[in-house]
């Protein structure tokens, strides 16, 4: 492979060996050969395709394909690179197949371009009143394909964003945006600086920010009396958060409150799942369950091994054995930790079943789980149970980052006399948080999405706009555009974060070591 | 651990360590502690439970009383809903421990299905990021990109209801290529096997076919050690595998003759199957049927005509006998129509009354209906070959289609949807498990001189394969929680129908926890699956 | 069980009596007994595996003894956890591995625990902790953290880190182990000024220079017993023990 640009004299074919190209490009291997017949084919059938549907564009690619290729070809022959045509070679045209597999997919990205194009672009309507879309639509559609009608998204674009948050508070969530912006914008210069580690300034934006989620719940929930006792008042009916909360700001308001909610019980079960407090003993363990098991035996196993009729009924009757085995087995795992048994069976059940029984759970079960007559909206108790939800995944990843930590440090915070509960504040909890940023980002990205299962137990929140946007009569049926719009929206939130999590990393990476 | 060892008090008689200061019975006080905790939780939760049910009624006993050893007998009670899909059998008589049963084979179908075309497609995209051509790469990850960056539950409303409901209705269905694969909103419709029942016979010879490709293998392998010098073995074993289940496949055809026809003599002989084609022959006076097609274009023949003389054949619907024998007689070019009745007594009825030529059923039917005709012997069973597996092609047939296999639309926006999103987050685990084997390895695998193949096979793959299995395994298990999404889609799986028993027999209580064990089972063993797998391969190190 | 115990020699800051360890089956320490007096210089020698190192570990309750007694400074290791606490302020420890915490910066190191164990202010604890800095000879690395330092450095900021707790036994446990030839002697310089300046030293390592000219006594430990133990001069010149004879070689003659 040559890598300079600089010029061989002599006849331009001296390095042309087609008997060796074919060898190295058709002939190594049978392999190959059929690979390469394969992909022929399918290119020629696609082109084809291609021609009668879009004639112009697959002109335009395969000429600019063929005369890319050739200048490649010769730039080669002649050892004459230049730069275009030599990472042409090495990212487009590298051999035979990649030289049709590149043809084959520039008609593809093209059709699928063009598709999305048409349809977003030249067939769509943008026009909000709906009987004009309707026509235009109609007019511009080729085939019975209708373009999208972008009308829809723009004149839904208010329930999309906050649904049915009344009008006149909007000052709320401007009043939020603008604390948070506030915040923000002097924290990536404060918190990034080392000069303010120990600053005042550094104390006190901390500070604010943890009275964040407190300031936002009392600006979106509204009470009767703005006062810092206001909410002594009462809150404010038609900001019940069954009725007003909705739509993009409810997708919000769900993850960022499941993945703050759910920091401390993950901490907890994470420290829990890997605690070495002193065990129950044995003794006790088998004592006490012992007992238990006996006592079920004697009331329960015996009455119903005297009316079993079947192998299987008796040995369904035998179940307060059952206990005697978990007291061996918690013995023999756990070494009596029940702390650490808790931890472990909660955390991997909640890992083990899916998001929507438990928000389906909290729908249904928490009503009868509760003294009778507790009322609890189903916005809290959907929000509730995202973050128990939450808190299970979270822990596996404190966990990881626990496990990561040098055994050498919690050795050093004991020799130097810190106490338990020190150790872990100064020393291992924020080397362990530190090295699982980018896991919790991602964690809560996909919480971010996962808010959309909510639309499934009857939240309204922007997936569930979307849906109801087809439901309306002006928009009958109208399913696409609504969907692409959120599907943008989504799209540019988790993009946005991977990439914040992916330059923290980074700047971590560099920062530590 | 000694236990004996560890519990002496090192300070012996000297200073006695006050309890509340003793490390260990601190930590034991916490655990009692935290049991006393959790217990007196359970215990509210279980008295708000009892005083609920007081007012909902749940745990009902037959007689009366409410009591939780009671909380399972709904089970036992009719469902009286309808599941629109179903690997078992099952209608609305069928109880609700039938119907959850029904949900939960759904819901291991579509993991099943929706892990072999996500691993498929994940390892394929995979390597695919890993293109030296950089469209390929690129396109890759924007496919990737694309799919991880947005909601599950928004992909497949998008395919539900933004694909495939909007496909054309039956009569217009969308037809791929000129393949018989056709698209409409009724979902897929697209050629599948049926099998005959001389399916086993033949099943028995594939097996020996590859115990021998075993044996030839093993064998052939000592011979080349002992002698030092390498044989075809590859060829030998395909041969020797194909050899054995070619045979089978005539033996099995010719020994089952349970498969028949049965038909109306007429004026015309049928002794055999063969005289169905030289009996059309006649009707059409035409000196080979493959010239029919060629005949009514020169116009020596009508396509009236040709539907005239077409036999008439009375079937029962969705029977074997009728792919085995249609097949067939695509094979020899016969034109033929279908009259599908439900039941034998219907078809018979319907052959009596002269509504058919040919009765097509299995023998046993075929002997049983014969007696119930006005002049029995009239009638000639004649037998046909049976193939142990037929291709039935999917067919219009009013509104809606007639054999192949039916993809419902819910059923396929579920798997494909998953398959697409799993896809892409098992695409990215692939190339970050070929990248992690250094490139040193490769070097060496090159400089030890073996050839690409052998260096992917025997270096490249058993170590990323490490690399690849533990966050495929939750990979494998999300998709298998994310399958509950069925729900949005409309697709009974587990959830949706523990759903629906929910809602109509008001145990929710019992209904959860038993969905949850589901799901907790499934997930415990594909993780014990893969782990197993996952300790077989790992590295050995000290 | 019952040990009869010898009477305590308060004069001993450090006294073991029948130490005894295992890990599951493994005796990592058989019958250990040790006395040291306040401002003794000790330095453990024997092969990896011999145990040493569990020892001292033992002295601080990073590890638990099973069998036996251990006092320190008249504070009995038991499973009370305000001795344990008492002990660890009285002990320091350098490690092999150095385990300074890479999150802080190197004042914060040595601050960490003054401020958050003995309740200094912090103006106080900088103050002090900027004195040990200058004592070890690193005061212009007081913003750093860990992680920019070379490894002799961040030696000498982790004996400063345990100065700073003014403890009046210090271990060491194979502090040079880690570090390149070249910085072995700025650490062993400062452990030699400390070894001077009264300090009651019990060091595992393996540097024979500083056990021949620093030590008080010298121990040698093999298989989880004290096989020998003497002055330096004598042990180094003068082994008893076959297995002492034979380390000794091993470890002067390569």
């Amino acid at each position: 492979m040559q890598s300079t640009t600089s010029r061989f004299g002599g006849s331009a074919f001296r390095n042309l060996n087609l008997r060796r190209y074919w060898l190295d490009n058709v002939r190594r291997s049978w392999l190959q050969t059929i690979w390469l017949l394969i992909l022929l084919l399918v290119t020629i059938w696609f082109a084809i395709g291609q021609l009668q549907e879009h004639f112009a564009s697959t002109i335009i690619i395969f000429v600019v394909w063929a005369a890319s290729v050739i200048w490649t070809a010769v730039s080669d022959v002649r050892r004459s690179h230049r730069p275009m045509t030599l990472w042409l070679k090495t990212n487009l045209y590298g051999s035979l197949s990649n030289v049709v597999l590149s043809l084959l997919l520039a008609l593809i990205l093209a059709f699928i371009i063009i598709g999305f194009f048409d349809w977003a672009v030249v067939r769509a309507s943008f026009s909000t009143n709906p009987t004009v879309s309707k026509i235009q639509l109609e007019r511009k559609s080729v085939d019975g394909k209708e373009g999208a009608a972008w009308g829809a998204v723009i004149d839904n674009f208010r329930n999309l964003m906050v649904f049915r948050w009344p009008t006149d508070q909007d000052w709320r969530l401007f009043a939020i945006l603008l604390w948070n912006v506030i915040l923000l914008i002097p924290s990536l210069y404060v918190f990034r600086k080392e000069v303010f580690r120990r600053s005042r300034i550094r104390r006190v934006l901390t500070t604010l920010w943890i009275l964040t989620p407190f300031v936002v719940f009392f600006l979106l929930r509204g009470f009767k009396s703005d006062g810092l006792f206001g909410f002594l008042a009462g809150p404010i009916p038609y900001l019940n958060p069954d009725i007003a909360w909705g739509g993009l700001l409810l997708t919000l308001i769900i993850a960022v409150f499941a993945i703050v909610a759910s920091f401390p019980l993950g901490l907890l079960l994470a420290l829990g799942r890997r605690s070495k407090i002193t065990g129950i003993p044995a003794w006790l363990t088998y004592g006490a369950l012992g007992l238990i098991a006996l006592y079920f035996f004697v009331t329960r196993s015996i009455p119903a091994l005297a009316e079993a009729q079947t192998t299987g009924a008796q040995l369904i009757a035998l179940w307060p054995l059952l206990l005697l085995l978990i007291a061996y087995l918690f013995q023999r795992y756990y070494q009596g930790n029940v702390v650490a048994l808790a931890s472990t069976v909660y955390i991997e059940v909640i890992r083990g079943v899916p998001l929507i029984t438990v928000l389906f759970m909290s729908i249904i079960l928490f009503p009868i789980l509760l003294p009778p007559g507790t009322e609890i909206l189903s916005t809290w108790r959907v929000m509730v149970a995202a973050a128990l939800f939450a808190a299970a995944y979270l822990a596996e990843n404190v966990r990881g980052g626990l496990q990561s930590l040098n055994k050498g440090q919690y050795e050093a915070a004991d020799a130097v006399g810190l106490n338990t509960y020190k150790k872990y504040r100064l020393i291992v909890l924020p080397q362990a948080l530190r090295a699982v940023i980018p896991a919790i980002v991602g964690q809560f990205i996909s919480l971010f999405k996962d808010t959309t299962l909510v639309a499934i137990v009857g939240l309204i929140e922007l997936l569930g706009v979307a849906n109801l946007i087809s439901a309306q009569p002006d928009w009958l049926g109208v399913r696409r555009a609504p969907y692409v719009f959120i599907a943008v929206i989504y799209f540019v939130g988790s993009a946005l974060m991977a990439w914040y999590s992916r330059r923290l990393e980074r700047r971590m990476g560099v920062g530590e070591r | 651990m000694a236990e004996s060892k560890l519990t002496p008090n090192p300070s012996g008689g000297q200073e006695s360590v006050p309890p509340w200061r003793d490390i260990r019975i601190i930590g034991i006080f916490a655990q009692i502690a935290f049991v006393v905790l959790v217990i007196m939780g359970a215990m509210w939760l279980l008295g708000n439970v009892t005083d609920n049910l007081g007012r909902l009624g749940g745990f009902r006993c037959p007689d009366g009383t409410s009591s939780f050893s009671c909380g399972y007998n709904f089970l036992k009670v009719d469902s009286q809903f309808d599941i629109s899909e179903s690997v078992i059998d099952y209608d609305p008589s069928d109880t609700y421990g039938r119907a959850l049963l029904v949900g939960l084979m759904n819901t291991i179908k579509v993991g099943v299905l929706g892990i072999i075309f996500a691993t498929i497609l994940g390892v394929l995209a995979g390597i695919a990021r890993l293109s030296d051509n950089w469209l390929v790469s690129k396109a890759t990850g924007w496919y990737i990109d694309l799919m991880r960056n947005t909601p599950l539950l928004l992909q497949l409303f998008f395919i539900y209801f933004g694909v495939i409901l909007l496909f054309p209705p039956i009569r217009d269905a969308i037809q791929l290529g000129d393949l018989p694969v056709y698209l409409s909103q009724r979902g897929i419709n697209m050629p599948g096997p049926v099998f005959l029942p001389s399916f086993a016979t033949w099943l028995a010879f594939v097996v020996a076919g590859i115990i021998l490709a075993f044996v030839i293998w093993i064998l052939l392998g000592r011979r080349e050690e002992r002698v030092g010098k390498a044989s075809n073995r590859a060829f030998w074993v395909v041969f020797g595998f194909f050899t054995v289940s070619i045979i089978g496949w005539f033996v099995a055809s010719n020994s089952n003759k349970l498969d028949q026809s049965f038909m109306i003599a007429k004026s015309e002989r049928i002794l055999a199957f063969t005289d169905l084609a030289d009996n059309m022959e006649r009707r059409l006076g035409a000196a080979n049927l493959n010239e029919i097609d060629l005949m009514v274009e020169e116009g020596e023949l009508t396509s009236e005509e040709v539907d005239e003389a077409a036999y008439t054949l009375c079937v029962i619907s969705e029977s074997a006998s009728e792919v085995n024998f249609t097949a067939e007689l695509r094979r020899l070019n016969i034109p033929y129509t279908v009259n599908r009745s439900t039941r034998p007594d219907q078809a018979t009825a319907k052959y009596a009354a002269g509504e058919c030529e040919i009765y097509v059923a299995d023998t046993v039917i075929l002997t049983g209906e014969r007696p119930l005709l006005e002049d029995p012997f009239a009638q000639a069973i004649v037998p046909t070959l049976e193939r142990p597996v037929r291709i039935s092609i999917p067919e219009i047939e009013g509104l809606n289609f007639v054999g192949g296999i039916k993809i419902s639309p819910n059923f396929a926006a579920l798997l494909i949807g998953l398959v697409l999103f799993t896809g892409a987050y098992i695409a990215e685990i692939v190339r970050a498990g070929i990248q992690s084997v250094s490139k040193g390895q490769s070097e060496a695998a090159r400089a030890l001189g073996l050839s690409e193949s052998q260096r992917l096979r025997l270096v490249v793959l058993p170590q990323a394969m490490r690399v690849i299995i533990p966050p495929l395994t939750s990979q494998y298990l999300n998709l298998v929680k994310n399958s509950s999404l069925a729900i949005a889609v409309g697709y009974p799986d587990l959830f949706a129908v523990a759903f629906t028993t929910l809602n109509q027999s008001g145990q929710a209580i019992q209904v959860f926890l038993m969905v949850m064990a589901a799901y907790l089972t499934l997930s415990l063993s594909i993780s014990a699956l893969l782990n197993w797998y996952n300790k077989r391969i790992a590295l050995v190190e000290r | 069980m019952t040990v009869t115990l010898p009477a305590t020699d308060y004069s001993k800051i450090i006294s073991c009596h029948n130490v005894n360890k295992w890990y599951g089956d493994f005796h990592v320490l058989k019958g250990i007994d040790l006395e040291v007096s306040s401002g003794e210089v000790i330095v453990i020698l024997g092969p990896s595996g011999s145990g040493k190192s569990t020892f001292i570990r033992c002295i601080n309750r990073l590890e638990e003894h099973q069998e036996g007694d251990i006092i320190v400074d008249g504070i009995t290791l038991s499973h009370d956890v305000r001795n344990i606490a008492e002990i660890r302020r009285e002990v320091g420890m350098v490690f092999q591995q150095f385990n300074l915490f890479p999150h802080l910066t190197v004042m914060e190191n040595v601050t960490l625990a003054p401020i958050h164990v003995r309740k200094w202010s912090r103006e106080h604890a900088e103050e002090v902790a900027m004195k040990w800095l200058t004592r070890v000879g690193i005061p212009e690395q007081a913003q750093k953290y860990p992680g920019q330092l070379s490894g002799g450095q961040q030696q000498r900021v982790a004996i400063a880190r345990t100065l700073a707790m003014e403890p009046k036994i210090l271990l060491f446990d194979e502090p040079t182990s880690a570090l390149d030839p070249e910085m072995i002697k700025e650490v062993l310089d400062v452990m030699r000024d400390l070894a001077h300046e009264g300090y009651t030293i019990l060091a595992v390592t393996h540097e024979m220079g500083f056990a021949r000219t620093v030590a008080d006594r010298v121990i040698f430990m093999d298989g989880g017993v004290i096989v020998e133990e003497n002055e330096p001069l004598p042990f180094f010149n003068d082994p008893q023990h076959e297995r002492t004879k034979l380390f000794l070689s091993q470890i002067l003659n390569h």
